[in-house]
């Protein structure tokens, strides 16, 4: 490995805090340029869908009420946030599993953690911008003042981190990439429409809404709600609590799926 | 595919008429085969195919109503007429480019092309499959929208070809874009991430004078909102009055589709 001297090349002894951060950074900048192409595109089509739908909800109505308005505009960063992670995540590994490629990512010698965490901070930042996007966007087209509070950073940080753990739980733990086609593509369906993400949950009926309370994808767009405005949402310390245990589940199912031998 | 490919090499139920490979009977002849080959590959895919389409048919036409506080006769009623549309178009523009791209990743195109049949009785073949597979959940979706909305529908005749014209336009169109777009991920994400705010931005679950003019014509030249109106035509009376520019709109698309899968068809790599 010394020999070829290349950028990319990891040290010997493979242990220790210099070795995992090396890794991470690594990682990240594989990630990166690997994905370079499909990174850019996704970032575009995340700004069109966005935008796409906090223009087009208006279109639902004759004259649009203003709470729908601010609901769909402060629902709409959270899909941005977990769609990297959570739909398009699994899609990149089921497709790696077609191509071959995924036995020789997973014997990359790195430590399993730094290859969460790399992989997490890529779909953060593929999703950011988007989400800036979009409030501008909201803001422009409905005249919304969000009240942008400190609440704001966990409430993303921890979106993103949940969606992208379950996502790559999903796709190393699935070993069929068509199912993992049609999970992730029945998830983005569930996410647009029978979640409180867009719509108030008063909109739904009761017992969806009961679903809804134990799943995590409502309590997402309660906790960055609770980052944009003020009086919309109740409840946001239950709300971060479900989140971050959904969150270890993801990371226990990537754990449980990334341990096993085969 | 494995076990299909013996029983066809060895003369199995699969095998052509010998002597001269031409002719309309020969043509016939290997499209009842490719439809048989066809039918048990999809066996393993058809009935999930069906069921995502039940999900996504109807599932959207419940979901549409989530959106409004208040759900009027005329929003439930744009709303399940606009639902077989709903359930054809997720089928055409995203699962099917689904399946091309895995056939394409798979290398399942290079078997099939190199087998001793005319490529249009192959591309013939897909397209009846495609479109026969797409009625059950078109059909179904319907059922469920009228059951959710309380809405008794007056269903004409002329709903079965308005049905047929548009699954054949979702199927020859969706499948024409994934044999041109070379990269089978990249046709899958661009058709995951627009369908949504292509279904948003088609009158299909509302009227098109919510819509701005420029947007509104848009839509008429593009196949959504065609169909919707075809179907919708087959649904209720009096609601939609000039079918002839929906129709030549929608035939215009079938061309485009045809053409482009000949074209990738005709093309020697």
């Amino acid at each position: 490995m010394a020999g070829y001297a290349s950028p990319l090349a990891l040290p010997l002894p493979r242990g220790g805090a210099a070795h995992w951060v090396r890794s991470y950074w690594t990682l990240i900048r594989w990630h990166l340029a690997g994905l370079r192409m499909w990174l850019s595109l996704l970032a575009t089509i995340q700004v069109l869908a966005g935008a796409g739908f906090i223009f087009g909800i208006a279109l639902f109505f004759r004259h649009i009420p203003a709470t729908a308005a601010l609901f769909v505009c402060t629902g709409v960063p959270v899909i941005n946030l977990v769609m990297v992670g959570l739909i398009l995540g699994p899609q990149l590994v089921a497709e790696q599993k077609l191509k071959g490629s995924y036995e020789f990512t997973r014997s990359l010698p790195v430590p399993k953690t730094a290859a969460a965490g790399a992989w997490y901070t890529v779909c953060l930042l593929a999703g950011l911008p988007a989400v800036a996007v979009s409030l501008l966007l909201a803001e422009a087209r409905y005249g919304i003042a969000f009240t942008v509070s400190p609440s704001i950073v966990p409430a993303v940080a921890l979106t993103a981190f949940t969606g992208t753990m379950l996502g790559y739980g999903l796709g190393h733990a699935i070993p069929n990439p068509m199912t993992t086609r049609l999970i992730t593509q029945l998830l983005i369906f569930a996410i647009f429409g029978y979640v409180p993400i867009l719509f108030p949950a008063a909109q739904l009926p009761g017992w969806l809404v009961e679903v809804n309370g134990w799943l995590p994808f409502g309590h997402m767009a309660v906790i960055v709600r609770a980052g944009l405005t003020t009086g919309l949402v109740t409840g946001v310390a239950a709300s971060y609590a479900i989140v971050a245990a959904w969150g270890a589940l993801g990371v226990a199912l990537s754990g449980w799926a990334l341990g096993r031998r085969g | 595919m494995t076990s299909t490919v013996p029983g066809a090499v060895a003369g199995g139920r699969l095998r052509l008429p010998a002597g001269r490979r031409s002719g309309a009977g020969y043509w016939l002849a290997c499209l009842r085969v490719m439809l048989r080959f066809d039918l048990g590959r999809a066996r393993s895919w058809a009935p999930m195919m069906v069921l995502i389409q039940i999900l996504m048919g109807a599932g959207m036409a419940v979901m549409y109503g989530f959106f409004y506080p208040r759900i009027t006769p005329a929003v439930a009623l744009y709303i399940s007429t606009g639902t077989p549309t709903l359930a054809l178009v997720p089928l055409g523009f995203v699962l099917i480019p689904g399946i091309v791209g895995q056939d394409k990743t798979e290398g399942t195109y290079d078997f099939v092309w190199s087998l001793p049949v005319p490529r249009s009785a192959q591309a013939v073949s897909t397209f009846v499959l495609y479109t026969l597979l797409c009625l059950p959940g078109t059909v179904l979706a319907l059922v469920v929208a009228t059951w959710r909305y309380g809405l008794h529908l007056t269903v004409s005749p002329q709903l079965i070809p308005a049905v047929l014209v548009s699954a054949l336009v979702a199927v020859s169109v969706g499948f024409g874009m994934a044999l041109m777009i070379p990269d089978p991920s990249i046709a899958n994400l661009i058709a995951n991430t627009l369908i949504f705010v292509v279904l948003l931005f088609s009158p299909i679950v509302f009227p098109p004078a919510n819509l701005p003019g420029w947007l509104f014509a848009v839509d008429r030249v593009l196949p959504f909102y065609n169909m919707a109106e075809v179907i919708r035509a087959g649904l209720t009376t009096g609601l939609v009055t000039d079918l002839v520019p929906c129709y030549l709109t929608l035939l215009g698309w079938l061309a485009a589709g045809w053409l482009m899968t000949t074209w990738v068809l005709g093309r020697r790599r």
